[in-house]
Order: structure tokens, then sequence, then C-alpha cells
């Protein structure tokens, strides 16, 4: 009884039509604008057949090496600690770390590297807040003594010295730099991946999934946010506290009503998405269970951890501070979504999941185990916040605690001054 | 079971700040009026007994559990806060239905009593109405429904009456007089007119301190002797009203007779003993305690 109670309330809520609204111009604007054209066999002799995650060594050596050495010249180092981005800038002493293992992997000394340096064109670029020089290296070799196995090892050593979440860290050698275009033969395998072992729908899947992650990542937050301060924003709070049902029964109850509300146009969508795959592909062997059991355990997770959070965070801060925190997650939101772009690309704790490809399936399958983890993992991580926002709400329906103030007469900060 | 509150020994605090103080007050079946100013702790009790604030030290039981039970005191307790509302996009009988489901009625039950108690407050009529569209007068008798909802042995009433007009403010009283004979009743506020015509056992609160405990009798006793009335021109009212604490004015052609709290004969012409009402009653116990208290100052 409550359950439906509670889900009628958030489909009447405005927040939840704007949640609504956002979710499907994602999807249309872009899921279903890339999708509504059947993918076909691949032509002999065409210019470009994109590229392909390979294992090569000699590839994955050499494009990391140009690649420390220009983050080095720049000292600028881009990491995703925990998925999110952060710009390293290095001491001396570390700097001078980083390019004892450059020498090291491309057998070039202090002065050659200078060279390079001096040689390299500059570009300067904005991220609208900084101004940015970056050293255009073409091209920097690789010692001839060097293995593989030392390679790892210098390129493990050097994610160390970063703080971790580099391009560097040995699990995203192959994703990250071992890139390939495609032949005519590993386009028609591509192709035939997504027919024979995809069977179509898991192809779609993934990309759906891809872009509505995004928005689920992000706008759920603000959903669990209204609903949550609903009750004192409407005064009705007192009336609540009062009641016999339990805190933990209450707070779970209104979080399986959000997850449930949210995950519904989710579901429609992947209906909708179905139906136009049946009618694009007719006749084709389809795999009819993928298009639903993929995007739900894929996009689930981002749905309950965005609103455990939104509930958390307004249960735990009062007034605007609450609002604040919810920008800051907006923020890291976009930032990750922005960054997080590479097909495969699925680290264990990267929040927003990408794959923005229809093909590439071995790129996605190579961090399956990681997928597979990383999707529990923000269920544990969803579920153990909603705990804690059951333990907060149960402080201040007693009265033992009433939300933390950043503004204002009763903030955190003047009651300490 | 025993159907009484006992309150022992109570303090409260706000961080540094005591709110209550020692409080004891013992409750029964009926009407309990709690009479005192703005900011003198009642709201704070309140909320203590309805499980909402934490009292520091002291004992609370309500009908024999203890108030630290508060799961089963939340069950046996309606609270009517002082300012509250609703979902505004809700009708008057969803938001009971809400209510009644955090109450852990069943769905069967809940309608029955939703029924009976829309009708009780005269609200039947108006069931399919949205929260929104209700007036002041309404929202209170709504609130007293979702208060009752889950049929309470105790129901905590703090400020019913503040801003009604006078017809809905009699309609409330008699409302929770009708209620008050099968439960304890506790009705919070600053409106001397409220607990005399509902309340047979009272106490006055003032600074987070009970001032004063008994029956309406009692406190009308306690001001025997206290309260005079007295014929005078209208020019020395301000002069009046400097030195003695005036209940009462009421204009006459050319005077004004004026009501006055004292604990000695004023000084004035046509002075003559009066009987307390319960308003002079109330502010002589004030004054008698030792409270500021400027009866006339506007």
């Amino acid at each position: 009884m409550l359950f439906s109670k509670e889900c009628k309330k958030i489909l009447h809520s405005f927040t939840y039509i704007l949640y609504c609204a956002l979710v499907i111009l994602m999807v249309v604007s872009q899921y279903f604008g890339e999708s509504d054209g059947k993918v076909y066999p691949p032509v002999k002799g065409g210019d470009d057949y994109g590229y392909k995650i390979e294992e090569d060594h000699d590839i994955i050596m050499s494009s990391a090496t140009v690649a420390l050495t220009t983050e080095y010249f720049a000292n600028r180092y881009v990491c995703y600690p925990f998925g999110f981005y952060k710009a390293v800038h290095l001491n001396n002493k570390e700097q001078a770390e980083v390019e004892k293992y450059i020498s090291e992997l491309s057998g070039l000394d202090s002065k050659e590297l200078i060279d390079i340096k001096n040689n390299s064109n500059i570009y300067n670029y904005t991220d609208g807040t900084h101004y940015y020089s970056d050293y255009n290296v073409m091209d920097v070799p690789v010692s001839e003594t060097l293995t593989y196995e030392r390679f790892t090892e210098i390129m493990g050593d050097v994610d160390d010295i970063l703080g971790g979440g580099s391009d560097y860290a040995v699990e995203s050698l192959v994703v990250r730099f071992s890139r390939i275009p495609m032949t005519y033969e590993d386009a028609v395998e591509d192709y035939n991946e997504l027919i024979e072992d995809d069977k179509i729908t898991g192809a779609y899947a993934r990309l759906f999934s891809d872009y509505a992650g995004i928005v689920l990542a992000i706008v759920p937050v603000f959903v669990a946010a209204a609903l949550t301060a609903a009750d004192r924003r409407r005064k009705m709070n007192e009336l609540i506290y009062s009641r016999k049902t339990s805190s933990f029964r209450l707070v779970f109850t209104r979080y399986a009503s959000l997850v449930t509300m949210m995950f519904i146009p989710v579901f429609l969508l992947i209906v909708i998405a179905f139906v136009q795959l049946l009618s694009m592909y007719s006749g084709e062997k389809m795999d009819m269970s993928v298009m639903f059991t993929l995007p739900t355990f894929w996009l689930l997770p981002n749905i309950m951890t965005a609103s455990a959070i939104g509930m958390l965070v307004t249960e735990l801060f009062s007034g605007g501070a609450a609002i604040l925190v919810q920008f800051v997650w907006w923020f890291m939101g976009l930032m990750m979504a922005g960054t997080a772009g590479l097909d495969g690309m699925i680290g264990k704790y990267t929040f927003i999941c990408r794959h923005n490809s229809l093909g590439m399936r071995r790129a996605f399958f190579m961090n399956w185990d990681n997928f597979v983890f990383n999707r529990i993992f923000y269920i544990i991580i969803s579920l153990a916040a909603a705990v804690v926002a059951v333990l907060i709400y149960d402080m201040k329906r007693g009265g033992r605690f009433d939300g933390i103030r950043l503004f204002g007469k009763n903030s955190i900060f003047r009651r300490k001054a | 079971m025993n159907e009484k509150i006992v309150i022992k020994n109570v303090n409260k605090f706000y961080g540094r700040k005591q709110a209550l103080f020692d409080i004891n007050l013992t409750i029964e079946k009926g009407m309990f009026g709690l009479l005192g100013r703005n900011g003198a702790g009642k709201t704070t009790l309140m909320k203590t007994l309805a499980v909402l604030h934490k009292k520091k030290s002291g004992d609370i039981t309500i009908c024999d559990v203890p108030v630290e039970k508060a799961k089963e005191i939340r069950a046996m307790t309606g609270y009517l806060p002082q300012d509250f509302s609703m979902y505004p996009n809700m009708k008057c009988d969803e938001a009971l239905e809400y209510l009644g489901a955090l109450s852990e009625i069943s769905k069967a039950e809940c309608k029955k009593r939703i029924t009976s108690l829309l009708r009780r407050v005269n609200l039947i009529e108006h069931r399919h109405k949205k929260v929104r569209e209700l007036s002041g007068g309404m929202k209170r008798r709504l609130g007293i429904a979702q208060a009752l909802i889950h049929d309470p042995k105790v129901l905590i009433v703090d400020e019913p009456t503040a801003g009604l007009d006078p017809e809905e403010r009699i309609r409330f009283r008699n409302l929770l007089c009708e209620i008050a004979q099968d439960r304890i009743v506790i009705l919070s506020t600053h409106i001397v007119g409220d607990i005399e015509a509902t309340c047979k056992n009272i106490a006055v609160m003032d600074a987070g301190k009970i001032l004063w405990k008994g029956t309406v009798q009692e406190i009308l006793e306690n001001a025997k002797g206290h309260i005079y009335t007295t014929n005078v021109e209208k020019r020395f009212l301000p002069q009046i009203k400097k030195e003695y604490i005036v209940t009462g004015m009421l204009a006459q052609t050319d005077y004004v007779t004026v009501r006055i709290v004292s604990d000695a004969e004023p000084d004035l012409p046509n002075t003559v003993l009066t009987e307390p009402d319960l308003e002079s009653a109330y502010m002589y116990c004030l004054h008698s305690n030792g409270c500021d208290v400027m009866g006339g100052e506007e």
C-alpha cells in the first residue's frame, strides 16, 4: 500500500516529469539517432573500417611511450582515480623519476629528450578555466632491448607515481594503447560477431545502455532529493515522523519506489528500441532476452546509486547545502560522462560505463570481469548509502540530528567559530 | 492498562540552552490544557511526548510504556503539530490513506476509518478536494483526522486554534471535547479561552518550567482576592497600565471599566474586589511566580 502511494506521489511530481523528459530526449536524440539504420556487411575497397583493439605489444609500447613523453613534457598527466577526472602535476623529484623511466623505455638520454621537446610543435588550449600547452610529440623510439615484461613494470611504477587511475595502469594498457585500424577482413569479422555472437540485440543493448547510462548517472539524484526534501518543504515531516512505521521501512519503500518509477521510462524505451530492431532485422535470428537483461544490469546500478546518493545527501544536509552537493554530483557526472567516452573502457570503479559503438564486441568483453565487478560494486554502494540514509532519517525523526547546514545562522562553520 | 501519562523530572536542552527544567506532571484521561506564553516550552514538551525530541534526563511513561520505546509510543499517540501542512496535490482522503499506511493500518480498515473520521470532523463532503483547496480551519480539522487515523490512546494537539475565526474555533474546541471522552487529549495553547472552554485539568508553563498544575477551579480559587475592577476616566489609562497588571478593559460612555490583577487592593477610587476569570487567574499565576507580566501593555 505504501509502495503504491509513494509511486503515485513520484508520478505526480514535477521533477519526475522533468526526469522522464530528459531521459527520453537523451535516448531519442542519441541512441535512436544512431540506431535507425540497419547495419549491413562491409563493402570491399572502403577507405575506413574503423579501428579495433588487439593486444599487440609493439603498438602498446610505442603508443604508451609517446603518450608518456607528451604528458611528461607538459607535466600534466590526466588520470581518472575512481573514474573521476584529475590532472596530476608532479614535483621535480617525481618528474626526474618519470624521465628516468622514459629514458629506459626509449633508450634516449636527457639531452636527446630535450631535443625532441624543442622540435615538437606546441599547441595551446583551454578548458574554460585554465590555459594549457601540450607538445605534439610525433615519434619517440622504443628501446630495442626493452621487453614487454619490463615495460609493464615501468608502467605500473609510473601509475603509482601518478597516484593510480592513469592510462599507464597495467590493466588499461591494451584498451588505451593498442588500437589499430581494421582491415576489410576485420570489418567482416566484426559484422559477423554482431550477427552471430551478439545476435544483433546484444550490440544494440550496449549502445542503448551507453547513452542512457550517462543521463541515468546524474538526473535521478534530483528526483530522489526532491522527494526526500518534500516532507520538510510541505511541512509534513512531523506528521510522518510521529507515525508507527519504522524508518527502515519508510526509507526503503521510498527508495524502491524511486528506483522502480525511474526505471519505468527506461524500460519503455527499451521496448521501443526492441520493436525497432524487430522491424529492422525481421527474418534475422535475434537474442530476445539480452535487449532487456543487459540494459537492466547496466543501468539499474546507475539509478540505484544516484537515487541513494540523492536521498542520503538531502537527509544529511539541510537547506542550500543539499542543493550544493547535488550540483557537485551533477558536475562530477558530466565530467565522468565527457571523459570516459572510449569504447570498452570500463574500469572497476568508473561510475559511468561506456561503450559507444555498435561493434567492437571483443573490446567490451575484454573488460567483462571489470564490468560485472563494477555493477555489483555500485549496487552494494547504493544499498549502503540507503542504509546510512535510514540511520540519519531515524536520528532526525527522534530529534537527535537536524541536518548539517553550510549556510545561515546554524552553519557548521559559524558554530565552530 | 494505566491510562495516564507520567512525566518525572524531565529536562531537555537545545545545545547548551536548557528548554525544560525538571518537569513533573501526571495527565489522566480527558482533556488536559497546557497553558503558557509563546516560547514557554509547551511545544518542546509536546514534541518530547510525541518522541520527536529526546529528553536529556527524567522519565516519561505513556500508558505504562516508557517513551524510549518509540515505536510503541508512536502507535498509541496521535500528534497534530502547530505548524503543519500536507502534500497540496493530494486529496483529503488520499492524504489520510497515505498517513494511515505509515501507521501500518490495513487498507480496508483505513478506508473505514477515513469515512468515519471525515464525517466526524465534518469534511465528508470535501473528501475529494485537494489539500491546497482547503481553508485554514478545514486543514486543522483534517489534521485532527490524520492524528486519529490509528485510533490512538493519546492525542497531542499543539496550538490548534491559532489563526482560526471564532466560529471555526468553537467548532474545533467542541470536536476536541468529543474526542477526549475516550482518550487522553493534551491541548497546548496560549489562548486562555480555549482552555476555559474545554479543560478541567491544566498546567501553566513559563520559561521551560511548570508554574502551576491543578484544575481550572483551583487556579480560579488561587487568584481569589487578587482581581479587582475599577471605573476610571480614559485619560488615566496610560498611568494605570504602567502601575498595574490590566487584564481587561471595557469602554463605557465617559469612563472605562478596568480589570486589574494585584497583590494588594489598588489605590484607585471605586475599586471593587471581583470574581476571577481564567484569564486574570492565569495572569495572577504568572505574576505570583515572578514572571514579567505587563497585562495592559499593547
